[in-house]
C-alpha cells in the first residue's frame, strides 16, 4: 500500500525574469520503504519535500495530477487540515537544528508542544513519553537533556533533538532534508543510524534528500536522481553502479576515492545532460 | 548603446559590465521592492511634499508669516485665509508652511549629527570588543539613560535658547541608539569568515571597520533615523512648546501650537493646524521608515 | 617551506593544539586530517595570525614568524576559508573583493590583474561586478580562490576547501586546486576530514588527535590504507564505512 502517490508534480516561483518552474513534472510513489532523492543545489529536492508538506506558499504555485498522501489528496488541502498531518502523520526533519529549533525553549518544553497540539495527556503522561522518544534517539541522559536549551546541545544532539520531535506522534511518512549536511562528519553516520533504526522499527515510510549519493546509496533501498527538476534516474540503491544517465554515472565518477590515481576527476558536462533532458 | 543603458532590462541584468550598472541595478531593485509598498509610497510622498514646500515656501505661501494685521486677528479659516490667522493676525497657513524649513532644518540636522556619530562608535565597539566596547558602552550608556527632553532643558538652560542649541540637545540624546544598533548589527557579523579574510589581505582596523562594517550596519541605522524622525520632530515641537527651540516670531510648528493653547477652545485653529502638520509629517515619515525596513532586510546573509 | 616545531595553542587557557611538529616542502602538498576537535584548523589560525596564544616555531622559508603578521608575510602566505556563504562579504561585487588585495598593497594594474585572474580560476568574466548572493556554492568558492591568489603567495592555506560544496561541483574546485599548484608551483598546507580527497590532491599528511599529531605518512601508503597509527586505520576503516 502506498503512502506517497506524486504524479506530474510542478512547482513554479514567479520570478524578475518571468516564471520559472522548480520541479518539471517528478511523479514517484514511496511505501514503507527507504527513498532517497539525490541531487545539487537548484535539483528542485528541497521543494519536492516542501511541496510534500503543503509548505510552499504564495507566490509559489504547486500542481500535480496525483498528490496522494495514504489516501488523502494534498493538492489544495486548506492549511488547517495540513497542520493536523503534519507532524502527526508526516514529518520533517531539516538542515540545521540551530534554525529549526526555538531557542528560548527548553528541548522537553518544544517536543512536548507538538503532543499537546495533536493529542490531550495530562501532563505527567506527556514527560514520560517526551523522556522516551528521547530515549529512542539514544541520547543518554534524557532527564538532563529535557531541561537544556537547544544551544546547550551539540549540532549532532540537537539534530537527534529534532529526529525525537519529529516521531514522536508516531508518524507513518518521515521527510529528510539534508539532515546531516551542518553536522560534524564524526556523528553523521550516528546520526543516519539512529534515523535508520527508528523508521525499520516504527515501520515507517522515509524519504531522504540530500545531495551525497554516497550516503543516499547506503541508508536508502532506492533512489531518485534529480537533475534541473527533472527525475533522471530511478534505480535499486544496490544497482547504483549499473545506472545509465550521464548525470549519474558523472556524480559516480567525480567522487574522489580512498585509493586515488587519477590526477584530474571528471567533471559533469553540464551542457550534454541538459540537451539529454 | 544609449538606448538601452536605463531601460529595465539593463538594470535587471545578471551580468552588469561596469560598476556603475551594478551599483545602479541594485538601486533599482531596492527601489521597485519599495514601490510595491503602497503605505511606504504614501509615506515617501509626504515627505517628497515636505521638501517642496520647504524649498518653494516663498511662492506657495500668500502672505507673509512674520507680519500680521491686527485688524484680522484670530480669524476662521475662510477664502481668504485658508487656514485662518493668529492672535497676531497672521496667516497660520503660510506659517505653517514657512515653518516646514524649521521642522526640516532640525530634523536633517539632527540626523546629520547623530547618525553617523552613533553608527562610528558602535561599529568601533562592536569590531573590536574588550575594554574598547566596554568604554563605549557605558558611555554609551549614560546618554541613554537621560531622558531626552530633560536633557535638552538643561542644554538650552546653559546655553541658552535657540534653533541651533536645541538641534545639539536633541542629537547628544539621539546618537546612543544607533550606537547601540550599530554595535548589535556589528556582532551578528563579527566573526564571519569575511572579515578574517580581510584580515588576511592585510586591510587594517580603519578599513575593515569603514568599507566592511559600517555598509553591513547602514540598513538598519537608515531606517532606525527615518522611523525616529517622527520622534525628533515631536522633541523639536515640544522644546517650542516650552520656548526653548525656536524663539518668536520664528514660524516653528511646535511654538505656534504653545501660543495657540490659549485660545484652543473658542480658536481651535491657531494650535490645531500646525498640530495637523505635525501629525501628517511624522506619519510619513513612519510609513516610509517602515516601508524601506522591510525592504533593505538584508537577503544577503541568509543561506540559498 | 614550511617548518612547524613544538606548536601549541592555548584557547582561554585550555591547549588546543598541543606539541606538534612537522615540515612541508616547497611546492609539496601536505595535509592536516582528523575529526572536529582535532586542532587542526587551528594550527591554520597559528600560521596565519588568527590565534593570539601560541608558543613554540612557526618559519615559513626558514624565516619563524612573530606575534604579528606584515605585508610581506601576507604575500607569501595566503588562505583560502571553508564556507563560501560566509567567506565572500555580501554587499562587495566579485571586483571588489578581488582588487581590495591590490589596493591595500598598492599594487598597479588592477583590471588586468583582477580580470586575468577571473580567467585562471575558470569565472567567466561576466561574473565581474556580480554580488556573492548571485553566484552558485562553487563560484563563490573560485572567488574565494582566486582572492587568496592575487597576491601571489607562494603558500596556501586551504581550510576544508570543499566541504560545503556539493558533491557535484568539488571534483571541479579539487580539479582548480591541482591544476592552480602545478603552474604556480605552489605549496599547499589542506585541513580536511575527508581522506579521499587527500589521495587526489595531497602528497604527505599528518593525523591529528586531541591536539597531538599521532603521525605523519605519505599518501602513497593512504592510498593503501595502510597508515602506521592505530587512530590512523581507525579514521580509513570510518571512511569507508561512510561512503
Amino acid at each position: 500500500m502506498s503512502l506517497l502517490n506524486v504524479e506530474n508534480l510542478r512547482v513554479r516561483f514567479p520570478t524578475d525574469h518571468g516564471e520559472v518552474e522548480v520541479v518539471k513534472g517528478l511523479s514517484f510513489s514511496l511505501g514503507r520503504e527507504r527513498l532517497g532523492i539525490v541531487g545539487e543545489s537548484g535539483s528542485g529536492k528541497s521543494m519536492t519535500g516542501r511541496a510534500l508538506m503543503g509548505l510552499i506558499n504564495r507566490p509559489g504555485k504547486v500542481s500535480a495530477d496525483r498528490l496522494e498522501f495514504d489516501g488523502i489528496d494534498l493538492r489544495n488541502l486548506p492549511e488547517r487540515a495540513f497542520r493536523r498531518l503534519r507532524g502527526a502523520r508526516m514529518s520533517m526533519v531539516m538542515q540545521d537544528p540551530k534554525f529549526s529549533l526555538n531557542p528560548v525553549i527548553r528541548i522537553g518544553e518544544q517536543i512536548g508542544e507538538a503532543l499537546q497540539f495533536h493529542r490531550r495527556m495530562p501532563a505527567r503522561a506527556r514527560r514520560q513519553a517526551v523522556l522516551d522518544v528521547l530515549e529512542a534517539v539514544r541520547i543518554n541522559d534524557p532527564e538532563r537533556v529535557y531541561r537544556l536549551y537547544p544551544h546547550e546541545v551539540s549540532g549532532g544532539m540537537g539534530q537527534r533533538v529534532m529526529i525525537a520531535m519529529m516521531v514522536v506522534l508516531e508518524p507513518d511518512l518521515m521527510i529528510a532534508d539534508e539532515p546531516t549536511s551542518a553536522l560534524d562528519v564524526s556523528v553523521r553516520a550516528t546520526v543516519l543510524e539512529i534515523l535508520d533504526d527508528l523508521v525499520r522499527r516504527r515501520g515507517m515510510g522515509l524519504l531522504l534528500i540530500s545531495h551525497d549519493l554516497d550516503m543516499v546509496a547506503r541508508w536508502c533501498d532506492r533512489i531518485l536522481v534529480m537533475y534541473a527538476g527533472r527525475v533522471v534516474e530511478e534505480c535499486a540503491a544496490g544497482k547504483l553502479h549499473e545506472a545509465t544517465h550521464p548525470y549519474t554515472r558523472g556524480l559516480l565518477a567525480s567522487v574522489p576515492r580512498l585509493n586515488e590515481t587519477r590526477h584530474r576527476l571528471p567533471v559533469l558536462d553540464r551542457a550534454m545532460i541538459g540537451a539529454g533532458t | 548603446m544609449t538606448m538601452h543603458i536605463l531601460s529595465r532590462d539593463w538594470l535587471l541584468s545578471e551580468d552588469p559590465e561596469t560598476r556603475m550598472q551594478a551599483r545602479l541595478g541594485q538601486f533599482y531593485r531596492l527601489a521597485r521592492a519599495l514601490m510595491r509598498n503602497p503605505l511606504a509610497m504614501v509615506g515617501l510622498a509626504i515627505i517628497v511634499m515636505l521638501l517642496l514646500v520647504a524649498a518653494l515656501a516663498p511662492w506657495l505661501a500668500p502672505y507673509s508669516p512674520l507680519e500680521g494685521n491686527l485688524q484680522n486677528r484670530l480669524q476662521p479659516p475662510s477664502a481668504a485665509h485658508w487656514m485662518g490667522t493668529d492672535e497676531l493676525g497672521r496667516d497660520i497657513m503660510s506659517r505653517v508652511i514657512f515653518g516646514a524649513r524649521i521642522t526640516l532644518f532640525i530634523v536633517l540636522l539632527v540626523a546629520v549629527i547623530a547618525a553617523p556619530l552613533g553608527l562610528m562608535i558602535g561599529a568601533v565597539s562592536g569590531y573590536f570588543g574588550g575594554w574598547v566596547d566596554r568604554v563605549l558602552m557605558s558611555v554609551t550608556d549614560i546618554f541613554l539613560s537621560m531622558p531626552r527632553l530633560i536633557l535638552a532643558l538643561a542644554f538650552v538652560a546653559a546655553l541658552g535658547p535657540g534653533i541651533e542649541n536645541a538641534v545639539i540637545a536633541i542629537a547628544i540624546t539621539t546618537w546612543p541608539v544607533y550606537a547601540r544598533i550599530a554595535r548589535a548589527e556589528t556582532l551578528t557579523f563579527r566573526t564571519a569568515e569575511f572579515i578574517a579574510a580581510a584580515q588576511m589581505q592585510g586591510a587594517s582596523h580603519a578599513r575593515i571597520i569603514a568599507r566592511h562594517v559600517v555598509p553591513l550596519c547602514l540598513s538598519s541605522t537608515i531606517v532606525r533615523v527615518t522611523l525616529d524622525m517622527a520622534g525628533i520632530i515631536l522633541t523639536a515641537a515640544g522644546l517650542g512648546f516650552l520656548g526653548l527651540g525656536a524663539q518668536p516670531p520664528l514660524p516653528e510648528w511646535g511654538a505656534m501650537i504653545s501660543r495657540g493653547r490659549a485660545f484652543i477652545l473658542d480658536q481651535w485653529w491657531v494650535a490645531t493646524m500646525p498640530g495637523f502638520a505635525i501629525v501628517i509629517v511624522s506619519l510619513g515619515f513612519c510609513l516610509f521608515g517602515d516601508g524601506l525596513r522591510d525592504v533593505l532586510d538584508p537577503k544577503g546573509r541568509s543561506k540559498s | 617551506m614550511i617548518d612547524i616545531q613544538n606548536l601549541t595553542v592555548t584557547y582561554g587557557g585550555t591547549p588546543v593544539v598541543q606539541g606538534v611538529s612537522f615540515q612541508v616542502g616547497a611546492g609539496e602538498s601536505f595535509a592536516l586530517v582528523g575529526e572536529s576537535g582535532s586542532g587542526k584548523s587551528t594550527i591554520l589560525k597559528a600560521i596565519a595570525g588568527q590565534a593570539p596564544h601560541w608558543t613554540g616555531v612557526i618559519a615559513i622559508g626558514g624565516q619563524p614568524l612573530q606575534r604579528r603578521r606584515d605585508a610581506a608575510f601576507l604575500r607569501r602566505v595566503q588562505m583560502v576559508f571553508q564556507d563560501p556563504y560566509g567567506s565572500l562579504h555580501p554587499r562587495r561585487t566579485v571586483d571588489d573583493t578581488l582588487s581590495e588585495p591590490l589596493v591595500i598593497h598598492r599594487l598597479k594594474d588592477r583590471d588586468a590583474r583582477v580580470l586575468a585572474m577571473l580567467d585562471a580560476v575558470g569565472l567567466s568574466r561576466r561574473f565581474r561586478f556580480r554580488l556573492p548572493h548571485q553566484l552558485s556554492g562553487g563560484q563563490r568558492q573560485r572567488v574565494a580562490i582566486a582572492r587568496a591568489l592575487m597576491l601571489e603567495p607562494e603558500v596556501l592555506l586551504l581550510d576544508e576547501p570543499t566541504s560545503a560544496l556539493d558533491v557535484s561541483v568539488q571534483a571541479e574546485i579539487l580539479n582548480l586546486l591541482a591544476d592552480l599548484r602545478a603552474e604556480r608551483k605552489l605549496t599547499y598546507l589542506m585541513v580536511t576530514h575527508d581522506l579521499p580527497i587527500v589521495s587526489f590532491l595531497c602528497d604527505r599528511l599528518g593525523v591529528l588527535r586531541l591536539g597531538r599529531l599521532e603521525e605523519t605518512a605519505e599518501a602513497a601508503s593512504l592510498r593503501r590504507a595502510q597508515l602506521s597509527s592505530a587512530y590512523g586505520q581507525e579514521l580509513v576503516a570510518r571512511s569507508g564505512a561512510e561512503g
